[in-house]
């Protein structure tokens, strides 16, 4: 072990593990907090019978050729004609995010439990251990990872394996990731990063809401149109009697 | 768990199989996370650790397959190759997290 | 102590496989549960859940309602214990109890399944086949994917010998799920009992197809025989070869029906059930 650096272990007791155990109790914590928080979304009904009506024609799409020529024929006309089941009118999506108070209350529960844990824990933890050279990884790093690794040390001769607090912190917020998955089971709410790019996305389009079903219907619609129906069965006589 | 439909043709159930697989997926980051936390006691460093990753998730991966039985691994996996390669970088992920938070608690101060 | 947690396994099981073995369940509350109600842990409401809806299969409206009460206290609000209590009315014949109640329940929470659902059984109960069609119609034009009310659709429409309309549910079946024999072999039942040459050889390859998929379905066997005697007996201008070809298949099933049931006369239980594989 040739260290370059005689860290005091002060550090390792009062700064490297606790920060480690901070952010994996608040991870536990924010699970909990949002399954408390998480309040039951209403389908409408309008919504439901589209996406069931989705998968109808889609399993139509893919399995058509065990049914019969006209049988197919039939439904494709249904889902597809002029004022058929993909091109229906319907009236248009008027929801929007600001007037509906349950959106609100729901996006305010999101922010509660996604980006304020995330600020202030970030905050508190970078004033608390600014300034600390935490560890070291076991690796050799080029010189591109300093800026990553040592945020909050502005060292240019350090070598770039050392890792500051600050950025030691923010390793653990996106790689406790699977640690969490194993304690608390699949699609848990503890997984801060993947819910920060649910929030990226949220501010792009309108959150999780599709917010025009016709965007999917149109889609389902020239799959549909281009169908080709093959008859498969035919040929199972020959396949029995021959085989 | 699965069936023979034809003779040629083995129909699997959709179910068992997801259900097989998020089995095998937390053995694998228990894997990591163990293998990880072994290699930081061991204080393996640069190269060295890289390659201990991979020999625990191919020996980890044959302890599969030895456990499913080499003939009958089959019946509960569609690819052999897709067992071993898997978000494999996930878990390296969680390999190298592992490996440094032990590491510096063992070896840097 | 490992008596019960035995019996809360194979309960479980139960539970999993979707077997219907009420008497079973009853019999397991009263030897064990009905004492253990406390310990029963987290698995408490779904056991008592499941040993209620039992209760009312057996027609022991008392455990029932025991069941019913020890949830209402936990849970007063939950519309899934309501539809619980309509089933209690329902066994009790007390039709018109149970539908208000299901009816409360659709108009708090317009896209419940189940008290749906409920309903359709209900008006089966009474024997209102139109009606209960009407509502199961109204239901799939919302749940357009539930392919259990399709499959009871198409059973009540073949109970109302409306043939067409049946296979039309049959179909949507065989698109869901396109590698389950039995649908194949309904599909042609359904086809062969409409009749019409056109109907009858579709019968026949839907037949194939099904003892394709498992060839120990005596039944598609036997429908592949019956349509091809049909096509060569109710037919006046078939042509020579394809007579020919038709009462070789014919032999082909007979010889075929016979060696099974030599082969096969002393099989055990297993074999029988495989036949039904799914």
């Amino acid at each position: 072990m040739s260290t370059d650096l005689i860290v005091d272990p002060q550090i390792r007791s009062w700064v490297f593990l606790p920060i480690v155990v901070i952010t994996f109790l608040v991870g536990i914590l924010r699970h909990y907090a949002s399954i408390l928080l998480s309040s039951q979304k209403k389908v409408e009904l309008q919504q439901l019978a589209d996406s069931q009506l989705i998968i109808r024609a889609r399993v139509l799409r893919e399995n058509c050729s065990y049914i019969p020529k006209n049988s197919f024929l039939m439904r494709k006309q249904a889902f597809n004609k002029e004022d058929g089941y993909l091109l229906q009118k319907r009236p248009p999506v008027t929801q929007n995010m600001m007037t509906d108070p349950s959106m609100m209350t729901d996006m305010l529960k999101g922010n509660i439990t996604n980006v304020l844990p995330m600020i202030v824990i970030g905050g508190w933890i970078n004033w608390m251990f600014s300034g600390f050279i935490t560890t070291k990884v076991p690796f050799p790093l080029t010189l591109r990872f300093k800026s990553m690794l040592q945020r909050g040390i502005e060292l240019s001769h350090l070598d770039a394996s050392w890792v500051s607090s600050a950025s030691w912190y923010f390793l653990n917020v996106f790689g406790l990731r699977s640690i969490y998955a194993l304690v608390l089971g699949e699609n848990n709410a503890a997984d801060q990063s993947r819910q920060m790019q649910e929030q990226m996305q949220m501010t792009g389009a309108a959150s999780g809401m599709p917010a025009d079903p016709k965007i999917p219907f149109k889609a389902e619609w020239e799959a549909l149109e281009i169908v080709e129906h093959h008859f498969k069965l035919p040929d199972v006589e020959k396949e029995i009697l021959d085989g | 768990m699965s069936k023979r439909k034809a003779e040629d043709h083995v129909a699997y159930s959709e179910a068992a199989i997801r259900n097989n697989l998020s089995i095998v997926e937390y053995c694998r980051t228990s894997v990591s996370a163990i293998s990880g936390c072994t290699a930081g006691i061991l204080g393996l460093t640069g190269l060295y650790g890289a390659l201990f990753f991979v020999f625990a998730v191919t020996s980890f991966w044959f302890m599969l397959l030895f456990n499913a039985g080499i003939d009958s691994w089959k019946k509960y996996f569609i690819s052999r190759k897709s067992l071993l390669l898997n978000g494999v970088f996930g878990h390296f992920f969680t390999y190298i997290l592992c490996w440094t938070f032990i590491y510096g608690m063992v070896h840097v101060y | 102590m490992a008596n019960l947690k035995r019996k809360l396994e194979r309960l479980r099981s139960i539970r999993e496989n979707n077997e219907r073995a009420s008497r079973e369940v009853v019999e397991i509350w009263e030897s064990v549960i009905s004492k253990n109600l406390e310990n029963l842990g987290k698995e408490k409401y779904v056991v008592l859940e499941q040993i209620c809806i039992a209760a009312l299969d057996c027609f022991k409206l008392g455990i029932a309602e025991q069941c019913i009460r020890e949830l209402y206290d936990e849970f007063p609000n939950s519309t899934r214990v309501r539809i619980l209590e309509s089933m209690l009315y329902e066994a009790d014949e007390n039709y018109k109890s149970a539908l208000q109640i299901l009816n409360d329940i659709i108009k708090q929470d317009v896209n419940n399944s189940s008290a749906r659902k409920r309903k359709v059984a209900i008006y089966k109960s009474l024997g209102k086949n139109a009606e209960a069609i009407k509502e199961l119609t109204d239901y799939l034009k919302i749940f357009a994917a539930d392919v259990e009310c399709w499959q009871e659709l198409s059973e009540m429409y073949i109970n109302e010998h409306d043939y067409n309309k049946a296979a039309f549910c049959v179909e949507e079946l065989i698109l869901h799920n396109p590698h389950n024999h039995l649908l194949y072999q309904r599909y042609a039942d359904v086809k062969y009992t409409q009749g019409g040459l056109e109907n009858i050889e579709l019968a026949r390859t839907y037949y194939y197809q099904a003892f394709l998929l498992n060839p120990r379905n005596m039944r598609a066997l036997y429908g592949i025989y019956l349509a091809s005697t049909a096509i060569v007996n109710n037919t006046k201008n078939l042509s020579l070869k394809k007579k020919e070809t038709t009462n070789k298949i014919i032999d082909w099933c007979l010889k075929e029906i016979k060696d099974k049931y030599t082969k096969k006369s002393t099989s055990d239980l297993e074999e029988k059930l495989a036949a039904l594989e799914i």
